[in-house]
């Protein structure tokens, strides 16, 4: 109960491709988890069955003590996600997309318009919000989104590539917006990335995936002194052994 | 030559051709409905043809001269006639005469009619004479009025064969077993034309275009990720379901009722041009759908655009973006193009048997078939198409919500044969 996450011998079978091969990690409440891999490791997929969007072929999973298949319908309620790559409504304004999504959010002592305040302060895009989603660069629809996410301080924020295909600033500042809001409202976070430095510098625990399974967990300092790295990327190919 | 360009083209081309969503509906879809609609038309054709030669031409001889006999051997030379003696027009529509005569046109030589011919030739030339056609007005597809028109033909070349202008013709029209005289048949086919080509048309249209935006507005949740963040959110997942499906409703019930209104419009200033005689509206003689019957249309129209819509849901869901939704929608058009244009020209009663079966089994047949069941005040076979359909929705829909409370609704794919293609791009 006292677990943020905790993964049992996950298995996802997808045809004959297994995306999850006996995947176990738990996050305690409060960390930042990282999980960082290559292309078509398993990330998405095993961020997508923590959301309830997949069902595991064989495992266990909990979420703060809720188990994700038996009772989704409350998992749903503590955890907010952002799906890789993804957009808002093209037609609608950034204001009205964050109220939209608002209203399925609201909790006792935390109404709509607090809330959209508090997402219109996280993005940063302040009179642009009034513009249609379409108009937004691919930098503005992820600072959107990051704060649509985090803007109901689910127990779990569960961010998949949150900087990804973002230029060196506009991944820098989203990474300061997570680091400091997680902070002050006490969210867990798992997020996925494929790059080893952005976890290097977010994450309290990592863990590096690789073919459906976890290669090898733990913190980024710890990880480079045991594999006497440079940094994450190193250890990540000593491991597989491309080095 | 261009430097290069051989070698792009054929690039293009062979990424064209092994596109299934550009073969099927460019190339392998006419393919398939020229010939299918020629083979309709053909049908359309020759059944009315066949029904003409096949009918035989009644005569009724009210007068008792010695033209009348000419006149009537002249038409037994070119066609199967029947003659009948001293009876008059209304007598044969009461005593349902042509029904037994298997006919639907009659031609009347008028008492007076030899006698006229007779002080014509000679030479009273201001005195001519006239052969009165009638022909029963019957509301099937564009071909099934080509009748009384042929007649006036014959009645010419009789003329060619006495003296220039001798015989002059009347034509009249029997709608809903009522003589009005004077309503020349051709006017009415204008009529015809608007009950036949643009309700299918608008029909097909509107159900394009519907499947169309529906498609997009699931696959651009799709596309944009935004299904998932409201799968992942603390909402119904039949909320979701229902929500799209209800907005397109509206769109849709809308859309039915202008379209009637318009249609409405349509046929009334069609139908002012016809000449009915005095205080007989055109409802009762089965020209245009009463209230009701416009109801009754609405209601099948909107519960086919219902299922048009759903359908469009539920194929979305399987495609990963907009472009493959809208291709995939596309695969249904053949069967709004097909039964609409095919009941453009044939009248569905006329049909044999297992063609009858399939276009009742297609949904978007029912409003077409509905317009013109109502103008004829049958309101079973309208209320048949409304039950059908309605339960053909209702099945989507449970299929559609069966699939959106599971992972398929994010993974369900349809796989077109281009060998293992195993990875998913990231
Ligand atoms: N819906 C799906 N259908 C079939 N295979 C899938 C599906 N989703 C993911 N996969 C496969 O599962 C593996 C892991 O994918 P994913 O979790 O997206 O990787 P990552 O996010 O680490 O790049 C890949 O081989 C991918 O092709
Ligand atoms: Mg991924």
């Amino acid at each position: 109960m006292n677990l943020a996450v905790d993964a049992r011998s996950l298995v996802k079978q997808f045809g004959s491709v297994r995306a999850l091969d006996n995947l176990s990690f738990t996050v305690k409440p409060g960390e930042i988890y990282g999980l960082i891999g290559p292309n078509g490791a398993g990330k998405t997929t095993t961020l997508r069955t923590i959301c309830t969007l997949i069902l595991p072929s064989s495992g266990k999973l909990d979420v703060f003590g809720l188990d994700v298949v038996s009772q989704a319908a409350e998992v749903r309620k503590i955890l907010s996600y952002l799906p890789e790559e993804s957009g808002a409504y093209p037609n609608l304004t950034g204001y009205e997309y964050l109220e939209f999504m608002a209203k399925f959010n609201q909790k006792e002592g935390y109404d709509i318009k607090s809330m959209v305040n508090e997402a219109v302060e996280l993005s940063g895009l302040g009179d642009r919000l009034r513009d249609k989603a379409k108009t937004y660069s691919k930098g503005m629809k992820r600072r959107l989104l990051i704060a649509r996410a985090l803007m109901t301080h689910p127990k779990l924020a569960v961010l998949d590539e949150p900087a990804s295909g973002l230029d060196v600033l506009h991944a820098y500042r989203i990474r300061e917006i997570i680091k400091q809001y997680v902070k002050k409202y006490n969210i867990t976070v798992i997020l996925s990335s494929h790059n080893m430095l952005e976890v290097e510098y977010l994450c309290n625990r990592v863990s590096l995936v690789n073919e459906g399974k976890i290669v090898i967990e733990g913190e980024p300092k710890e990880l480079r002194a045991k594999y006497d790295s440079e940094n994450l990327e190193e250890v990540f190919a000593k491991v597989v052994g491309y080095a | 030559m261009l430097k290069g360009f051989t070698t792009i083209l054929l690039k293009e081309l062979k990424e064209l051709v092994r596109d299934p969503k550009i073969l099927v509906p460019m190339i392998i879809l006419p393919l398939i409905i020229f010939p299918v609609l020629s083979l309709v038309m053909g049908y359309a054709v020759n059944s009315a043809e066949e029904q003409m030669q096949k009918s035989n031409l009644l005569i009724l001889n009210n007068d008792n001269g010695e033209w009348d006999q000419t006149f009537i051997d002249y038409l037994n030379q070119i066609m199967n006639i029947q003659v009948l003696n001293n009876i008059s027009p209304q007598q044969v529509i009461d005593q349902n005469l042509l029904a037994n005569y298997n006919s639907t046109q009659f031609m009347e030589i008028p008492a007076g009619f030899s006698q006229n011919m007779t002080r014509h030739l000679n030479g009273e030339s201001n005195i001519t004479t006239s052969i009165n056609i009638y022909g029963v007005f019957q509301g099937g597809g564009i071909f099934s009025d080509l009748g009384s028109s042929g007649l006036v033909v014959y009645v010419n070349a009789f003329n060619r064969a006495i003296a220039p202008d001798i015989v002059l013709t009347t034509q009249s029209t029997i709608i809903n077993d009522q003589v009005q005289e004077g309503v020349d048949p051709s006017t009415l086919s204008v009529l015809m034309m608007s009950q036949s080509l643009a309700l299918p048309l608008t029909v097909m249209i509107m159900i394009i275009y519907s499947m169309q935006i529906a498609a997009t507005s699931v696959a651009m949740e799709k596309e944009e990720k935004t299904l998932e963040t409201l799968l992942t959110s603390p909402v119904d997942r039949f909320a979701i379901l229902m929500g799209k499906v209800s907005s397109t409703v509206i769109v849709a019930g809308i859309a039915a009722v202008t379209s009637l209104i318009g249609y409405s419009f349509m046929m009334k200033s069609v139908t002012m041009g016809i000449p009915i005689a005095g205080d007989i509206d055109l409802v009762t003689l089965g020209l245009v759908p009463s209230t009701f019957g416009y109801i009754m249309l609405g209601i099948s129209l909107f519960v086919t655009l219902l299922s048009a819509l759903a359908l469009a849901v539920v194929m979305s869901t399987f495609s990963e973006n907009v472009r493959s939704a809208q291709a995939l929608v596309g695969y249904i058009y053949p069967l709004i193009f097909i039964p609409s244009m095919a009941l453009m020209y044939l009248d569905i009663n006329s049909l044999p048997m297992a063609i009858k079966t399939v276009l009742y089994a297609i949904p978007f047949t029912h409003p077409i078939i509905a317009s013109k069941a109502v103008i004829m005040g049958n309101y079973s076979i309208v209320a048949f198409g409304i039950i059908y359909v309605a339960i053909f929705t209702v099945i989507i829909m449970y299929f559609a919500s069966k699939l959106f409370s599971t992972e398929k609704i994010l993974t369900a794919k349809l796989m077109f044969k281009r060998g293992p293609k195993k990875k998913q791009k990231d």
